[in-house]
């Protein structure tokens, strides 16, 4: 408890330091201009972490390659958070006070995106989060280039209720992303008249279902809704369908496939399962496929593209063409260019800044698991509003706020 | 509440008892029997779930599959023995930085070889029902699994002359010695089947449980401390524990929640080991 005390003071101590030198002006000696990466490239949540820095590094090399930014080349300093919520916070200082850096792109989990959060917005420096999330974040130096739980689960939910039924049973991980997810579920189900008849939560170190089938089979959903995430959960979806409950009962999910879990489940287990995201490898978008090429290029065609990789792009571009907008790498220009309606033509199509949410409206996938470890797209929902984000949240009014709105 | 509903629980519970059972016994022989905390036992698992993995796809039958991961996983453990932890033994804390640091060098191996995700196996598609509800038939055939695997280790252990000479080996070495025993040679075998026994149980779990590089690490947790509860009954110690303790904390789940599930695991150890200093096994007259 004592060391817990001790850390904390020493993190607040830490972070007001860094506000104070964030102050300097924060270019590299070299002349080049410093960004910071934090992801997990190793642990559990690698999964999605490697493609989330793969996605960064092609986009900074692409922005290079066209003479980078005010003439300058972009540097990335990368740290390996290690699928640890400690990592996070250590090394988003580290960026901060020792390497200098003008913007960071990182995290994968909400719970290290609120790690991260506080510490930027002490240090006033942009912070771009490049991942589904279960949405509400408010924050003048945070940029989220994901999908919102209002953007992805709204379409989902109705498609599955066409699809299956109104009776629901929620599958989530047991931290604020599954909570509050969860909480999503409740609203909209009972917004079109339908019913949650379950939930459980789970550890990211669970790996065996049994429990929680048995729960789904005595609850007799029409659909379960399952966020798996991390490599662990993974698991479900095969236990799901040995358990012999596909055939009578739908499963849906956010974030199933956004750390390739389609490749990894079987055929048998993977087959019909419905997605929604903001990207999809397989999507057909003018520039996914020119983007599939110069990343099979860098990194070969053994894996998918996934989501957050295309969101790690994105914000890289969009960050680069504000720096150009404001002339300078200063955060508060560059966040007042993020904030005049910004729009980038990315893998997934037009994707363009709210100003007052600093969500992106981009479009929204749903598809279907196919026995080829790929997914078949079912609809497309064009330039979806982050609805709830950009209701509660207004930072252009208010430029002090820093939190995130939960539904009621 | 039902009578399909209590069965259910009741034999799922048991599939997850089994899991536990089959992740632990490997950890029982080369922790619990030759006092070696083995950090990298996780990966050791995760080898036995790859080599199961790759020889099913290159189109051998599962069981042999299975087979051969223990096999190559016991012939790697062997090799580990031999170059790192046969200079460390009766130094635990030695032991426990160099199995550390070889979890990491084997993660990250499997990181760049495989990479984040492969396809898997898959479970066969086959359920038996009980009531209304249904189970996986792979899940029951893993609770013969973990009987056999048991009652296997228990007889080499117990019955055979190699095993009289490996418990020997390790309880008195220079005795041991002293009489003909060619001790090295004996703890680099006993190693090496608790590597196999760790790579059997990879093989065992990779189609429900999908290979991925930090697959192990879900599992070792709790099978340490099934080997901790068990005390100096090695074997027959972490079978009861691991057993117990999955069973409880997997129907506790069912009713519950998962998490309260996980705390009752831990709870359930942390009052077992105050009321049993020693392990529950302390006075057990059995030899393993």
């Amino acid at each position: 408890m004592l060391s817990y005390l001790c850390s904390r003071r020493k993190i607040a101590a830490l972070s007001i330091a860094a506000g104070l030198l964030m102050s300097l002006p924060a270019l590299a000696a070299d002349g080049t201009i410093k960004i910071g990466s934090l992801h997990d490239l190793t642990g559990g949540l690698n999964i999605y972490g490697i493609q989330q820095a793969q996605g960064l590094k092609l986009a900074v090399n692409d922005i290079n390659s066209e003479g980078g930014v005010l003439g300058k080349q972009i540097e990335i300093v990368e740290y390996d958070t290690q699928s640890e919520l400690s990592k996070y916070t250590q090394y988003a200082n580290t960026l901060l006070l020792k390497d200098k850096v003008v913007a960071v792109f990182g995290g994968l989990t909400s719970a290290s995106r609120e790690a991260i959060r506080p510490i930027m917005h002490r240090a006033k420096i942009p912070y771009f989060y490049n991942s589904l999330y279960e949405g509400g974040v408010c924050d003048r130096y945070n940029f989220i280039t994901g999908a919102s739980a209002s953007q992805q689960l709204g379409v989902l939910l109705e498609w599955a209720a066409e699809n299956y039924g109104k009776k629901f049973y929620i599958m989530a991980p047991d931290y604020n992303f599954g909570t509050i997810a969860a909480t999503w579920i409740h609203k909209y189900a009972k917004e079109m008249g339908g019913e949650v008849v379950g939930e459980d939560f789970l550890p990211l170190s669970a790996s065996d279902f049994g429990p929680t089938l048995r729960k789904i089979q005595q609850s007799q959903p029409d659909v379960v809704v399952a966020l798996p995430v991390g490599a662990n959960q993974t698991g479900f979806m095969e236990q799901f369908a040995a358990a012999g409950l596909k055939e009578k009962i739908g499963i849906v999910s956010t974030n199933y496939g956004s750390g390739n879990q389609q490749v990894v489940v079987s055929p048998d287990a993977g087959e019909g399962v419905i997605a929604s995201q903001e990207y999809f490898h397989w999507i057909d978008e003018p520039k996914n496929e020119e983007f599939k090429k110069i990343w099979q290029a860098a990194y070969g065609d053994k894996e998918p593209i996934i989501s957050e990789a295309v969101d790690a792009w994105n914000a890289a571009h969009l960050w680069a063409m504000a720096v150009e907008k404001a002339g300078t790498t200063d955060a508060e220009p560059v966040i007042d260019a993020l904030e005049s309606g910004l729009s980038f033509e990315g893998p997934n199509g037009n994707v363009a800044f709210q100003p007052g949410s600093h969500h992106l409206k981009q479009n929204i996938y749903i598809v279907r698991g196919n026995r080829e470890h790929g997914f078949d797209v079912v609809k497309v929902f064009k330039s979806v509003a982050p609805t709830y984000e950009d209701e509660v949240c207004d930072l252009t009014k208010d430029k002090t706020i820093s939190k995130q709105f939960v539904p009621e | 509440m039902e009578w399909d509903y209590l069965t259910i629980v009741a034999v799922s519970s048991l599939t997850s008892a089994a899991v536990l059972i089959i992740a632990s016994l490997g950890l029982a022989v080369i922790f619990g029997l030759m006092g070696v905390i083995n950090l990298a036992h996780g990966e050791f698992i995760m080898i036995g779930a790859y080599t199961a993995l790759m020889t099913t796809r290159a189109g051998l039958p599962l069981f042999m599959a299975i087979a051969l991961a223990a096999l190559i996983t016991a012939l790697f453990g062997a090799i580990v023995e031999r170059l790192v932890i046969r200079y460390l033994y009766g130094r635990l804390l030695d032991t426990l930085l160099a199995t550390w640091g070889l979890s990491l060098v084997l993660y990250q191996t499997a990181v760049l070889l495989f990479g984040s995700t492969t396809p898997g196996i898959g479970l066969p598609i086959a359920s038996v029902a009980i009531g209304r509800y249904s189970i996986s038939a792979y899940f029951l055939f893993l609770i013969a699994a973990a009987l056999v695997m048991l009652a296997i280790t228990y007889l080499i252990l117990t019955r055979t002359i190699y095993g009289m000479m490996a418990r020997a080996s390790i309880q008195d070495r220079e005795t041991a010695a002293a009489i003909g025993i060619e001790t090295g040679r004996i703890n680099t075998l006993t190693f090496a089947f608790g590597a196999g026994l760790a790579g059997l149980a990879g093989g065992l779990l990779v189609p429900a449980f999908p290979a991925t590089p930090g697959m192990g690490i879900a599992f070792v947790a709790k099978a340490f401390l099934a080997v901790v509860v068990a005390g100096p009954v090695t074997l027959t110690g972490t079978a009861v524990a691991a057993g117990a303790l999955g069973w409880v904390a997997s129907a506790t789940a069912s009713y519950l929640s998962t998490v309260i599930g996980d705390i009752i695991f831990f709870v359930a150890t942390i009052l077992l080991l105050r009321a049993f200093r020693n392990g529950i096994s302390d006075r057990w007259r059995l030899k393993l």
